[in-house]
């Protein structure tokens, strides 16, 4: 991003009356460009919201920490550099460069990280924490010449390295990429000398476009797609399965074939932290069947579900695929090598990201598996993520056993022995809480997102419940599947938020769940704040029926009704010790 | 010429928001509240990138109108 087109951004404001989000910018040089930049990038993430950047004083990166402002804050964003550490590691004062103060220096830097260290964790506590560790290279301080590396320059990175690696444990600091800054930004374009010297600003425009770019993702992480579907022939293994056979196909280094086997070890990766990997293929069924299990596949055929394999169209199979995971388009990644199958999935799922396999070009295949990190990585691995797979199927089968898709028997019902734990314990960290609410559309009350910074301060405030509701019948486990969030008011239990995973519908869980808030919160009525989106359908559906029309903004239900209105529950229920 | 003069009015403009396209030719650091040393930096910044030259520091004594600053370009020999 140009500094102009960030200015220009920043100069069109929200409508009056818009949400504030307040960002602090915590650095030691002046934030001149780097403040422009970020609140133009944010401005971009929220173009509703009226963006506030907040800074300390100059040449105190340290201490704006520690003083972070009583207002509330929707993030911290945190940019150190070396003369942050120690000003002989800057530019801009002369406290020597000799050998005799390297000893000094390091010490100092030790005792300087564990002070930021503490600050962090203590924003951590409050807000969301964006860091940005030092990305200028450091002046010419050491006496070896500056193609060899000397102890005292490793020592200063190996004592940056632990505190970084120790910091991105602690549950809401997110770090930027060290790695990924030096390709999108190499490391002899970032210092503007001049500018430092005049200004204190000492990066290049262009340098501090990237590392705000880097910030607000980290502040406004975009969503992960959830699922991927990919083709088989050239694009999971190398050749034609029709042609060459089970045996012939090739994903090693003897064939030239590896790039297909380091395609897989992505997607086995990516099956671990809970994305869905389905496969689509024009191919005979049989044989597919017994292609995947090959017992030298690097992704486990196991991984792979379901798995489409037939002559017709590849959105066809597409469709059967969206179906069976139940999300929808725009949360899944289609791969194929074939230009015409990837147009053809386009046409009939315009939200769905097509992505081509690069068979022949390694360069581009392998900055292909870059990508597919990025659309598909995600920040934590929660419990849930673990059993999402194995849930599907269970759920295939769940319908399967009543044969029935949509409105499963009582009959049915009644023997999936089906348990539901209802927990009450507020805790503001659960990072399942806070993903459910922030990525579920289908069951969702309003389709309100919230930021960490926002849903910590939500539930701190002291009127406010929130109950995570999980689910298991004979089939297996489905983790924690429904949130709901509210307010304890006079006249009536107010619910915020509720959302419920779309692999827990057809069982009645919505029901049981106003049931117990009704009874264990002993309440008369429940209002909803609920709006209606594109994508909440299912729960349109579900308030219909218990209101004998279509639910309006702010509509309250009655005990009285929902009970006359409520279908037999069959769930045997198990409240946790906090609850 | 007049060319050149757009494209400093553009740089302005971003800088200066408040201020509308007529009053640019005329704002200088007397006239413009918001003209300090932070807007200086932002402008020799925006500069910089719109033009694809380097500002020498001691030419930054010159950034304090819209005159000047237009001279001083014209001195570089910008092409329009």
């Amino acid at each position: 991003m140009k500094l102009v087109e960030a200015l220009k951004i920043l100069r069109d404001n929200p409508p009056t009356g818009s949400e504030n989000h307040n960002v602090f910018l915590a650095c030691g040089f002046t934030p001149l460009h780097l403040q422009t930049f970020l609140g133009a990038y944010l401005r971009r993430l929220f173009p509703d919201r009226r963006i506030s950047i907040h800074t300390g004083l100059f040449s105190d990166c340290l201490g704006n920490l520690e003083r972070l402002p009583k207002s509330p804050l929707d993030a911290v964003a945190v940019v150190l550099e070396w003369d942050d550490l120690d000003p002989r590691l800057g530019l801009r004062q002369l406290g020597g460069w000799g050998p005799g103060i390297h000893s000094d220096i390091l010490t100092n830097v030790e005792n300087r990280l564990d002070r930021f260290f503490k600050a962090i964790v203590d924003a951590a506590d409050e807000y969301p924490v964006a860091l940005c560790s030092p990305t200028l290279p450091l002046p010419p301080i050491s006496f070896q010449p500056r193609w060899q590396d000397g102890a005292f320059e490793l020592e200063l990175h190996d004592s940056l390295g632990r505190f970084s690696a120790t910091i991105a444990r602690i549950r809401g600091v997110r770090v930027a990429s060290r790695q990924r800054l030096e390709e999108e930004s190499p490391a002899s374009e970032r210092r503007d000398i001049k500018s430092e010297l005049t200004t204190g600003f000492p990066y290049r425009l262009a340098h501090a476009s990237t590392v705000a770019g880097f910030l607000a993702r980290l502040i406004c992480p975009p969503a992960p797609k959830k699922g991927l579907i990919t083709d088989l022939d050239d694009t999971l293994w190398h050749g034609i399965l029709g042609e060459v056979g089970i045996r012939g196909i090739t994903w090693d280094l003897d064939h030239h074939s590896l790039i297909h086997g380091l395609y897989q070890q992505v997607l086995g990766s990516l099956a671990e932290t809970g994305v869905l990997i389905a496969a689509a293929s024009k191919n005979n069924r049989e044989t597919v069947d017994q292609a995947i299990q090959r017992e030298d596949l690097v992704i486990p055929g196991r991984y792979l579900f379901p798995v489409e394999a037939h002559w017709g169209p590849k959105s066809d199979s597409v469709g059967r695929i969206l179906r069976t995971w139940n999300i929808a388009a725009d949360s899944v990644v289609f791969v194929d090598d074939s230009p015409l199958e990837l147009a053809e999935v386009k046409a009939a799922y315009p939200d769905i990201e097509c992505l081509r396999f690069p068979t022949h070009d390694y360069r581009e295949a392998y900055a292909f598996l870059g990508e597919l990190r990025d659309l598909l990585g995600k920040e934590t691995i929660v419990a849930e993520d673990s059993i999402r797979r194995e849930s599907l199927r269970r759920s295939a089968l769940f319908h399967e056993g009543d044969s029935a898709s949509l409105t499963p028997s009582m009959g049915f019902l009644k023997d999936v022995e089906a348990e539901l734990s209802l927990d009450f314990a507020k805790d503001p960290e659960d990072p399942r809480a806070f993903e459910l609410i922030n990525k579920t559309n289908q069951f969702n009350l309003n389709g309100r997102r919230y930021s960490q910074g926002r849903w910590r301060d939500y539930l701190r405030q002291l009127d406010t419940f929130l109950l995570r509701v999980a689910y298991r019948d004979k089939f297996g486990p489905l983790g924690t599947i429904a949130v709901l969030a509210g307010r304890r008011q006079p006249e009536a239990l107010q619910i915020d938020f509720w959302v419920m995973s779309c692999r827990a519908f057809s069982r009645r869980i919505e029901h049981r769940c106003l049931e117990q808030l009704f009874e264990q919160l002993e309440v008369e009525r429940i209002a909803f704040d609920y709006q209606p989106t594109q994508r909440n359908g299912p729960l349109q559906d579900f308030f219909s029926s218990l209101l004998d029309g279509v639910p309006q903004p702010g509509f309250q239900l009655t005990r009285d009704r929902f009970k006359a209105r409520c279908p037999a529950l069959f769930h045997r229920l198990v409240s946790l010790p906090n609850g | 010429m007049a060319d050149l003069q757009s494209r400093l009015i553009d740089c302005f403009s971003g800088v200066f928001p408040m201020l509308a396209a007529d009053e640019i030719p005329r704002a200088s650091t007397t006239t413009v509240e918001a003209w300090d040393s932070i807007a200086t930096a932002t402008l020799m910044a925006v500069m910089e990138e719109q033009f694809g030259i380097q500002v020498a520091p001691e030419d930054l004594d010159r950034f304090v109108s819209f005159r000047e600053i237009l001279a001083y370009l014209q001195s570089r020999e910008i092409a329009d």
